[in-house]
């Protein structure tokens, strides 16, 4: 059962359908909230909502045609804007934080990369933009395409296609002078 | 299809195709790259670079405990009124990406087998059940890879030594003994020097093509990449089969020789668009006789030439078909002790006024007879 299958069976009134969607997507949901903020309970309280909203409208359900895509978009949106609510912090020309750690784990227990090193590059990996981390994150840990990418961060395809290409590029040359060339 | 030969590392690093590879391995995906790395082995750096930058781009999946969940799912239904229903059914699996990429194996799957039949149908396959990528993971077999630029000497079980070219490999069973004939396969270019065994035929699988021979020694070429495949006989005699059209009893038979059969200086070319046999002569044929006499005597004045021809002939190893009623007036004068094959074919038939053709690996001479002008 797929998650537009379940959105055609919430339509029909399904409550047991909306159950399994929030369960389907409740993983995916909390990992991006929770990029947005370290408060747990916002984000648990968000994803509720999400759900709550979504079965007052689900006459409409089959308007959705990504659900993956519509939920990330939502507990983005609902985030920010109670983020903002609360702390009465504005974010301005699209401006929030967002925190992602690359795995450099993995090749650390591949290659005897001594402590220095890593300090180097994990330094280099913070300097990459938030902007840059999050596309990063929605490409290889969401798997969204380009356009979905772009929508859901307000920007062009063309500056997602730029800024993921230019993070590629630091990140080669990065993980070269480290790791290759010692 | 897409065209990964053609992609560079970023290319790579954004496909998702290589990017689900990476990241959730399966085993249709594993074989697909193993072998497309096999054809490819210029491409084993930037798909080392790729993979280790995506391992780094992308953490594994955070789960939230199925515990938490569970609560959160009944509040959800608390709130909006409905009767709690527990865990949800199973499956609920993580689908979204799975699936989808299922679906789009299934459809590439299905796509691949029928652009094979296609190929196949059209006689012109390219992907096939004779490619090395193919057949050699199926056989227990001791695989030597020249991944350097040099050819590198290898002996063989049997004492038969094989010049493996650069970027080529060969594989073959390590007990030569236990079979009816001695089998190799072939990817890429590779000299072959047999010992003398006409009871165990030895054959090179490469390909399409399968050459069998008794003791001699030849080259064959047959890379992947490459539109042809060429088997170059320098001594002996060597048969060569498509392996499509011959079973494997006829090649494997002793003390016979069947297919095309090339003999001293004769080059098969395979052009696989249109699967067709071509036999020619080398490009530089080598004298094949010890016989230093024989090349002492090259030297002609006013020499019938039969008698040239016949000389000619014994030297190279080289066929050579005239009209002996239209030529048998001429006569030669020439100096050919020194020249190269070609160089010497070139004054004979300047002074009989004739040309030449290379048809099958043989020499034809069209000419219309021997004018009185001679010399």
């Amino acid at each position: 059962m797929s998650g537009t299958d379940l959105l055609k069976r919430l339509q029909r009134n399904d409550a047991e359908a909306l159950a399994s969607l929030m369960w389907l997507y409740y993983d995916d949901l909390h990992n991006y909230g929770a990029r947005f903020t370290t408060d747990n309970a916002l984000v648990k309280d968000c994803i509720q909502e999400i759900f709550m909203s979504l079965w007052q409208r689900r006459e409409t359900a089959d308007t959705i045609l990504s659900p993956k895509f519509y939920f990330l978009r939502a507990i983005k949106n609902k985030i920010l804007k109670s983020l903002h609510k609360n702390n009465h912090t504005a974010f301005p020309n699209n401006e929030y934080n967002f925190s992602y750690e690359m795995s450099i784990e993995q090749i650390i227990i591949e290659r005897h990369v001594n402590e220095e090193k890593l300090q180097k590059l994990r330094k280099t990996l913070e300097l990459l933009s938030k902007k840059q981390r999050e596309i990063v994150y929605l490409k290889y840990y969401h798997h969204l395409d380009h356009t979905q990418i772009a929508e859901l961060m307000n920007v062009t395809r063309q500056t997602v296609y730029n800024l993921l290409h230019e993070t590629l590029h630091k990140l080669r040359g990065l993980l070269k002078a480290e790791f290759i060339a010692q | 299809m897409k065209d990964f030969r053609l992609f560079d590392i970023y290319d790579f690093l954004t496909d998702d195709d290589f990017i689900r590879w990476v990241q959730e391995p399966r085993k249709e995906d594993n074989e697909f790259w193993s072998s497309w790395l096999l054809q490819n082995p210029d491409k084993h750096l930037t798909i080392e670079e790729a993979r280790r930058i995506l391992q780094t781009l992308a953490p594994r999946k955070v789960t939230v405990d199925d515990l938490e969940k569970e609560i959160e799912v009944k509040k959800l239904l608390d709130t909006i009124g409905a009767q709690p229903v527990g865990r949800p059914e199973a499956p609920v699996l993580p689908i979204s990406r799975h699936k989808k990429w299922w679906y789009a194996a299934a459809v590439l799957l299905i796509a691949l087998a029928a652009t094979i039949s296609y190929l196949v149908l059209n006689r012109n396959a390219t992907v096939g059940k004779f490619d090395y990528a193919y057949v050699t993971p199926s056989k227990q077999l001791v695989e030597n890879v020249n991944s350097s630029a040099n050819p590198v000497r290898l002996v063989l079980p049997d004492e038969s030594i094989v010049e493996l070219g650069a970027g080529s490999r060969i594989a073959y069973t390590n007990n030569f003994d236990s079979s009816q004939t001695r089998d190799v396969y072939l990817s890429g270019e590779a000299t072959f020097t047999v010992t003398k065994n006409p009871a165990h035929p030895f054959r090179v699988f490469a390909n399409e093509i399968v050459t069998k021979v008794l003791g001699t020694s030849f080259t064959v070429r047959s890379f992947t990449r490459d539109s042809i495949i060429q088997v170059i006989v320098r001594t002996g005699k060597v048969s060569v089969y498509s392996q499509e059209n011959t079973s494997n009893a006829e090649t494997g038979s002793p003390n016979q020789l069947g297919g095309i059969i090339l003999t001293f200086n004769q080059e098969l070319v395979y052009k696989k668009s249109n699967r067709e046999f071509k036999k020619t002569l080398l490009q530089n044929p080598v004298v094949i006789t010890r016989d230093t006499v024989d090349q002492k005597i090259m030297l002609y004045d006013d020499a019938p030439l039969e008698k040239v021809f016949a000389q000619l002939s014994k030297i190279y190893g080289v066929t050579i078909i005239y009209d002996d009623d239209l030529l048998n007036t001429c006569t030669v004068t020439a100096d050919l002790r020194s020249e190269p094959f070609y160089r010497k074919l070139d004054l004979i038939c300047k002074a009989i006024g004739a040309d030449y053709e290379i048809i099958d690996g043989q020499v034809i001479i069209q000419s219309r007879g021997c004018g009185t002008n001679l010399n």
